[in-house]
């Protein structure tokens, strides 16, 4: 196989030798896993949709009591900010520019995430006060169990975070913590896609 | 958007062409996440705020994709992340768009309004009331969500 030919993506690059071939199928096998949790999140998106109705509501509190749009916008743009710092540890890597920035971006990803999980953590303590307990009604066990499942996913996302720090400071960046740091790529990346979708579909469609 | 890592290119220069793509793909998603707000607090028909929040959401996963995960046609790449997710959205879509077709179409034979009389619905209501007072499920709910 030629160098040539190896992903142009989220990559680490030839000078990076058997870490950058090594990222070839690891890599791809953590799309696999990652493509079965898109699976899960699309079917908990399709089971909101139809619990979006009267009877799924069943007499509880709506999306127009339980929603707050303020705090879904800055959510959205906490994770998205997030996200997107993520590129400073790819190119940190890739380019080799040192322990010292690779950690700092990380932590600015960490920090990007926990405060989204701040401001999500408090919806949820409001709504709960509001009456909009999860075994009120079908569209309220949909609503917690996908938006929470995605709380989930950054909350994990953030201990990887902090895992990774922790072993660029014992082992340095080598072949092995590259690969991981491009898998976490994918993973944080990905976290920002999945929330497109629930800013979107969840929240934004059912006060239009 | 990617280009191959070749080894020719000089290293400064790939770099700040990847700042570039990270920070093109940042300012479409800002621009099209502040459209997707901006038309649920607009004056505009509820089917035209729908229909531009989901325009708006695909438009930046797919901005996401490229930009941030890097998926893409082009280039020499041997991995093939691109036809995965899009086999795995073909497998999605099948599945939540069946679900929610199955679920909807159901609801609308099991729940349609005005058939009081109907004894599948009479029966719902007395099973779901649960022994108290009879009261026609529907019509203490509101229909519409807006």
């Amino acid at each position: 196989m030629s160098e040539n030919s190896l992903y142009p993506g989220l990559n680490l690059g030839d000078k990076h030798g058997d870490a950058h071939v090594q990222a070839e199928s690891t890599v791809f096998g953590f799309w696999v896993f990652l493509m079965s949790d898109l699976i899960i999140f699309g079917i908990l998106f399709a089971g909101y949709a139809s619990y979006l109705d009267p009877i799924g509501l069943a007499g509880g509190p709506g999306p127009k009591e339980l929603f707050d749009i303020n705090s879904v916008a800055i959510q959205t743009v906490l994770l998205l900010v997030g996200g997107v710092a993520y590129a400073g540890v790819s190119l940190t890597v890739k380019y080799g520019h040192g322990r010292g920035n690779l950690v700092a971006w990380l932590l600015v990803c960490a920090a990007f995430g926990a405060g989204f999980l701040f401001f999500e953590v408090r919806d949820f303590i409001s709504q709960a006060g509001k009456g909009g307990t999860p075994q009120v009604s079908g569209w309220l066990s949909s609503y917690w169990t996908l938006v929470g499942l995605h709380g989930i996913h950054v909350f994990c996302g953030i201990l990887w975070i902090f895992a990774m720090i922790g072993q660029v400071a014992t082992r340095g960046i080598d072949d092995v913590v590259k690969v991981r740091l491009s898998m976490l790529g994918v993973f944080w990346h990905f976290l920002d896609l999945i929330w497109v979708g629930i800013f979107s579909f969840v929240f934004l469609v059912p006060l239009a | 958007m990617t280009k191959p890592n070749t080894g020719h290119i000089n290293p400064q220069e790939s770099a700040a062409s990847e700042i570039k793509s990270y920070a093109t793909g940042f300012v479409i998603s800002l621009i099209l996440t502040v459209g997707a707000f901006a038309a649920l607090l607009s004056d505009l028909p509820n089917t035209w705020k729908v229909v531009v929040i989901c325009t708006a959401a695909l438009l930046q996963i797919v901005t996401h994709m490229r930009n941030f995960l890097h998926l893409s046609f082009s280039g020499n790449q041997s991995r093939e992340d691109l036809l995965l997710v899009l086999f795995s959205a073909s497998l999605l879509a099948i599945m939540a768009g069946g679900t929610w077709y199955i679920m909807s179409d159901l609801s609308g034979r099991m729940h349609q309004t005005g058939e009081s009389g109907s004894s599948s619905h009479r029966a719902l209501a007395a099973y779901s009331n649960n022994g108290k007072p009879q009261q026609v499920w529907l019509s203490n709910v509101p229909l519409s969500r807006n």
